[in-house]
């Protein structure tokens, strides 16, 4: 990774050395179709329905809730529009929130544009969807919530516990993203008022491309794709086995109340370095945050030239799903913050092969370029630092 | 989004991002801004027997901006008035392999430096 100090992990992470062999070994010997009945089929299928166990036993969930997908952009699309499109009610309507991930926020502007009614409750100023809002968005026509559960670009865990229970008591299905805090953050899918839940790989040190959904027994979806019976006939094509494998080797690693004090020491040692910068602030409520994620906006700054700058610090902007667009975060303009300020912010995000030294390396790199840059901006009036 | 060799060397290095001091004489100063492109820019000339005898500027922006805010400063400085008047922010963006999308923000250095000829 050359000198480059990787603080990103909510993008994505390093795969574990223990997945990439799991998966090579995999990819060596285990060619065979796990639907294949023959012993090369068979051999396979016993290795995604052992990881499919992995999977289950790391997010509280009985195995056979859980269908292999792509990724959680996948799983998302499904329990949308699995729900959303199988209604054959005359008003379908769907909440979620303003600060939701673009695999979110994309299918209900998509859904919108078929006719259903979408409800966005905004966030508090701290990145908070407060339960009640969801609920005060609940209409007779309500079909479908989804609420993330670690808000991908402010760390904060919502209360998807509180919004489940609610919609339960409505009569409404909820579908959580998890994408960011499953395997950091502990879950149990099974014994909670979650119907749909979006898992993935690739932020817990497995591999890009493979994800899965939790499907409550009382849920029934549409298909998204078609062409094979492959996951009960709600996800055709053939499995990946060897990024099934890579996937379960990585939730059996994973381990949020072993991990994650440690990278919430992480952390706050970053923000103890940040906050010495003049007006440097965190966004999201720190007491409702995962342990994983820091984000910091440093006025005065222009966004482009501070990434600029630190480009030798692997750190984004915000999601890294829209790291091409030149818009601000919608996710800090959600909590009130300006274009310009949301533009001026860093989401910073460590994970298991953080050093203990990189994170004052990284403070240091940071301090040193938000000085220059004010330095070449030292007369610019208020509306750069507001 | 992409840097040509030449915005990475300004940006790391900007040639007179720098104030000039008070009371310097024939300072001038002109500023322009475009809050939606997010883009602030001020020069500072000193202008002496129809020659920029010192060019600074400050700037709020990305890369291009820096880069060209500094290229610009470098080409002013010891240019007779006239010539400098006949500023091409285009040409500057050319040089530096700006992305045309980007010409709006760069616009705005021209905008500075024509603030600067008004203030004369």
């Amino acid at each position: 990774m050359s000198g480059e100090i990787y603080l990103d992990y909510a993008a994505t992470a390093p795969v574990d050395p223990a997945v990439s062999a799991a998966m090579a070994e995999c990819l060596a010997l285990d060619f065979g179709n796990p639907s294949s009945t023959h012993g090369a089929g068979r051999r396979a299928r016993q290795l995604v329905e052992t990881a499919r166990e992995r999977i289950g036993a790391r997010v509280g969930a009985s195995p056979d809730r859980l269908i292999f997908t792509s990724g959680a952009t996948e799983s998302n699309n499904l329990a949308l529009q699995g729900v959303l499109r199988r209604s054959r009610a005359k008003r379908v309507h769907f909440v979620t929130s303003r600060i939701e991930h673009k695999s979110v926020l994309d299918v209900a502007r998509a859904l919108e544009g078929a006719g259903v009614a979408v409800t966005y409750v905004a966030a508090t100023s701290g990145g908070w969807i407060e339960p009640a809002r969801v609920l005060e968005a609940i209409t007779a026509d309500t079909q479908l919530v989804s609420i993330m559960h670690v808000n991908n670009e402010t760390g904060v865990i919502q209360d998807v516990e509180g919004v489940g229970a609610a919609c339960r008591a409505r009569g409404v299905l909820f579908h959580v993203d998890a994408a960011q805090s499953a395997g950091k953050v502990p879950l149990a899918l099974d014994s909670s008022p979650i119907d749909l839940c979006s898992l993935t790989a690739h932020k817990l040190c497995g591999p890009k491309g493979v994800g899965a959904l939790y499907v409550a027994p009382r849920v029934t979806l549409v298909p998204q794709l078609h062409g094979g019976e492959q996951e009960r006939g709600l996800r055709a094509g053939t499995l990946a086995t060897h990024q099934i494998v890579g996937m379960g080797k990585a939730y059996e690693l994973a381990d949020p109340q072993r991990e994650a004090p440690r990278l919430a020491a992480l952390r706050d040692r970053l923000w103890d370095a940040l906050r010495a910068i003049d007006g440097a602030r965190q966004n999201g409520d720190p007491h409702r945050r995962a342990a994983h994620i820091l984000n910091v906006t440093f006025p005065g700054i222009d966004g482009e030239s501070l990434r600029f700058a630190l480009r030798d610090l692997a750190v984004s902007a915000g999601s890294a799903c829209a790291a091409d667009s030149p818009e601000a975060s919608h996710v800090l303009m959600g909590l009130g913050l300006s274009d310009v300020l949301a533009g001026s912010s860093l989401r910073f995000s460590v994970g298991r092969f953080t050093a203990d030294d990189e994170i004052g390396r990284a403070a240091a790199q940071v301090a040193a370029a938000v000085a220059r840059l004010r330095a070449v901006a030292k007369s610019a009036p208020a509306w750069c630092s507001a | 989004m992409e840097y040509s060799p030449a915005v990475v060397r300004q940006f790391d290095a900007p040639s007179r991002a720098r104030e000039l001091p008070r009371g310097t004489p024939g300072l001038v100063t002109g500023e322009a801004e475009d809050r939606t492109l997010h883009v602030w820019i001020r020069f500072q000339l000193q202008l002496q027997g129809g020659v920029v005898r010192a060019a600074a500027f400050q700037a709020f922006g990305c890369p291009h901006t820096v880069a060209a805010a500094s290229v610009v400063a470098e080409w002013l400085e010891g240019r007779a008035v006239a010539d400098a008047q006949r500023l091409d922010a285009r040409a500057v963006c050319a040089q530096l392999a700006v992305p045309v999308e980007k010409l709006g923000k760069l616009l705005r250095i021209e905008d500075a430096v024509a603030a600067c000829w008004r203030a004369a």
